[in-house]
């Protein structure tokens, strides 16, 4: 059924260029974002058990950690991150510029598919054992072009849609999304620039080498956490809280500091994580000072998203989906202090290599990334399939409250085993020799492999019982909103959602 | 307008990605390759066949409506 007739029943080839949203699209972002988190959540317990019981890859090259484990962050990151975060931004940009997408339904829809695409042959390279060894921008160089190709189109749209926009302002989340998109094409790009061995082979080799192969890596892999997993978020943030909540930004004027400070901050950051390496010294304070300096914005923006609520405090009782994003919020202030502290270079001595780094992506991934999209997706629901509510605030609570303790076990027995390890490979004895072998360390931290496990399976298990809440949602006679509650096929201004700068 | 001016720009870049993915699946010199051309070729031919289902949905959503407004 084509998007004209799904809004309203008006077909926007009788009635002309009426200003109805393009929501479709959207949906489809929501429901690939809801498939793929399913799928990342689940391969990522599959490799906590093959890190826990390694003969649980069953023998099977296809299945082995080294291929899989791009698959789970993959999915994690881009499948179900970045469809979230496409999404939304579609959402966002159309009602805060009253405008619909730029570029029609067919390029819209290029978009939805073609990243879809992007994903499935990243996935199936990886388990066929390909890949350009460079963390989180694993596909190769053919896989890479697409992608670049679907960035353009996705940026095309957005910018457009600005430009025809209806409000004269554009609102702070546009700005985030706006970085989000820019500069990880730029990123993407630059990391990826490779030459391959022939036009009919996957193989390809870096244009860079060395050293500076290894900077121009972590420039795109912190950034990618940056501009991925921050900047793109703390647009849904800046939207979705607002609405949520029924508040303005707490203050606006913070939200332009944040952006700006944020932006200029984060670019340097990269080298800290090639502490003790062969990067001359400089470079890496460099790394370190960004990166102690980055807390101020990104506490900023913490304590405006928190505050926001100030006055809607007790809606937190009542709307399970506001509590994941304002968790969502405290766990970006927690993983946003502790990222600082590791880059300090004596503090990185320790944790470096060790499973503590794999804790504190996992606060920022699971207890941030996911926890906002979760309030947003809480959010968007109901209103993308006219349904009057959720089908039961009750699953959203124990969604909410196994997660929860899925992300304390896990970080908790990761911050334990990462210390332990970072002790043990330090520890010398009395003659001056290494105290213990390195299979010692890995002995001694299987009980929190075990731990992280379960903290795993609680996360699949809470993001399980979100399917089906949103499967009766959308299906449930008991949701369906009135007929004076569907939408008019038009657009409302901006302002008429409560957020503030609009 | 039953079509948009995208459709006509979309629909010719899915034909030379679909012909891409011809010559890449023909001459690949290994499995990922073949694999990501015909995955290519089966991208772009179900687009396109979704372009053209979506322009009569169109069509016929506007006649319907034609038709409900000269019933009332």
């Amino acid at each position: 059924m084509s998007d004209a007739v799904m809004h309203g029943g008006v077909a926007e080839s009788v009635l002309g260029p009426a200003p109805i949203y393009n929501d479709a699209v959207v949906k489809k972002f929501v429901i690939a974002s809801i498939f793929w988190a399913i799928v990342a959540f689940l391969v990522g317990v599959w490799i906590a058990t093959e890190l826990t019981w390694p003969a649980a890859n069953l023998g099977l090259s296809w299945i082995n950690f080294g291929r899989l484990r791009p698959v789970h962050t993959s999915a994690a990151i881009f499948a179900f991150g970045g469809s979230a975060l496409f999404g939304t931004s579609f959402f966002v940009v159309q009602r805060t510029c009253r405008a619909r997408l730029w570029g029609g339904e067919a390029l819209a829809n290029f978009v939805f598919w073609g990243y879809q695409f992007f994903i499935v042959m990243a996935a199936l390279s990886y388990v066929m054992g390909f890949s350009q060894s460079k963390e989180y921008a694993e596909p190769e160089w053919h896989i890479d072009l697409w992608l670049t190709v679907v960035w353009v189109c996705y940026l095309l749209i957005y910018v457009g849609t600005l430009i025809k926009r209806q409000e004269p302002h554009i609102y702070v989340a546009n700005w985030f999304y706006l970085a989000f998109i820019v500069t990880v094409a730029m990123l993407h790009i630059v990391n990826n620039m490779a030459l391959p061995i022939s036009l009919y082979a996957a193989k390809s080799y870096s244009v860079y080498s060395g050293v500076q192969d290894a900077l121009v890596q972590w420039w795109y892999g912190h950034n990618a956490v940056g501009f991925f997993l921050t900047a793109g978020f703390l647009g849904m943030m800046y939207y979705f809280i607002p609405k949520a909540a029924g508040r303005p930004v707490y203050s606006y004027r913070l939200s332009i500091v944040h952006f700006w400070t944020l932006i200029f901050l984060y670019i340097w950051a990269g080298p800290h994580h090639l502490h003790w390496t062969a990067l001359p010294d400089w470079t890496q304070t460099l790394g370190m000072a960004f990166s102690i300096m980055l807390w101020m914005p990104s506490w900023g923006g913490m304590i405006n998203g928190i505050m926001t609520l100030s006055g809607a405090w007790d809606k937190l009782r009542t709307d399970p989906g506001l509590r994941f994003s304002v968790t969502a919020v405290g766990f970006y202030g927690m993983s946003t202090f502790e990222g600082p502290v590791m880059s300090v270079r004596d503090v990185n001595a320790l944790s470096h290599y060790t499973d503590w780094t794999i804790g504190h992506v996992h606060s920022g991934a699971l207890g941030w990334v996911a926890f906002i999209v979760f309030g947003a997706l809480y959010y968007l629901v109901p209103v993308l399939w006219h349904r009057q509510r959720l089908y039961s605030t009750k699953l959203v609570a124990w969604h909410y409250w196994i997660a929860t303790l899925g992300i304390v076990l896990y970080i908790v027995s990761m911050w334990v085993a990462g210390i332990m390890q970072g002790l043990m490979w330090r520890a010398y004895d009395q003659y001056g020799f290494l105290q213990y072998s390195f299979v010692e360390s890995v002995v001694a931290v299987h009980p929190f492999y075990v731990i992280r496990l379960l903290g795993g399976v609680f996360f699949l298990s809470g993001a399980l019982i979100m399917v089906y809440n949103f499967y009766r949602t959308i299906t449930s006679p008991t949701t369906e909103a009135p007929q004076a509650m569907r939408p008019a096929p038009i657009a409302a201004p901006a302002g008429a959602f409560g957020v503030a700068g609009e | 307008m039953d079509s948009e001016p995208g459709d006509f720009v979309v629909g010719a870049l899915m034909a030379i990605f679909g012909l891409i993915g011809l010559f890449l699946a023909a001459r690949a010199a290994d499995g990922e390759m073949y694999v990501f051309g015909l995955g290519l070729v089966a991208f772009a031919a179900l687009f396109i066949l979704g372009l053209i289902k979506r322009r009569y949905d169109r069509i016929d959503a506007a006649r319907a409506l034609v038709r409900v407004r000269h019933d009332v």
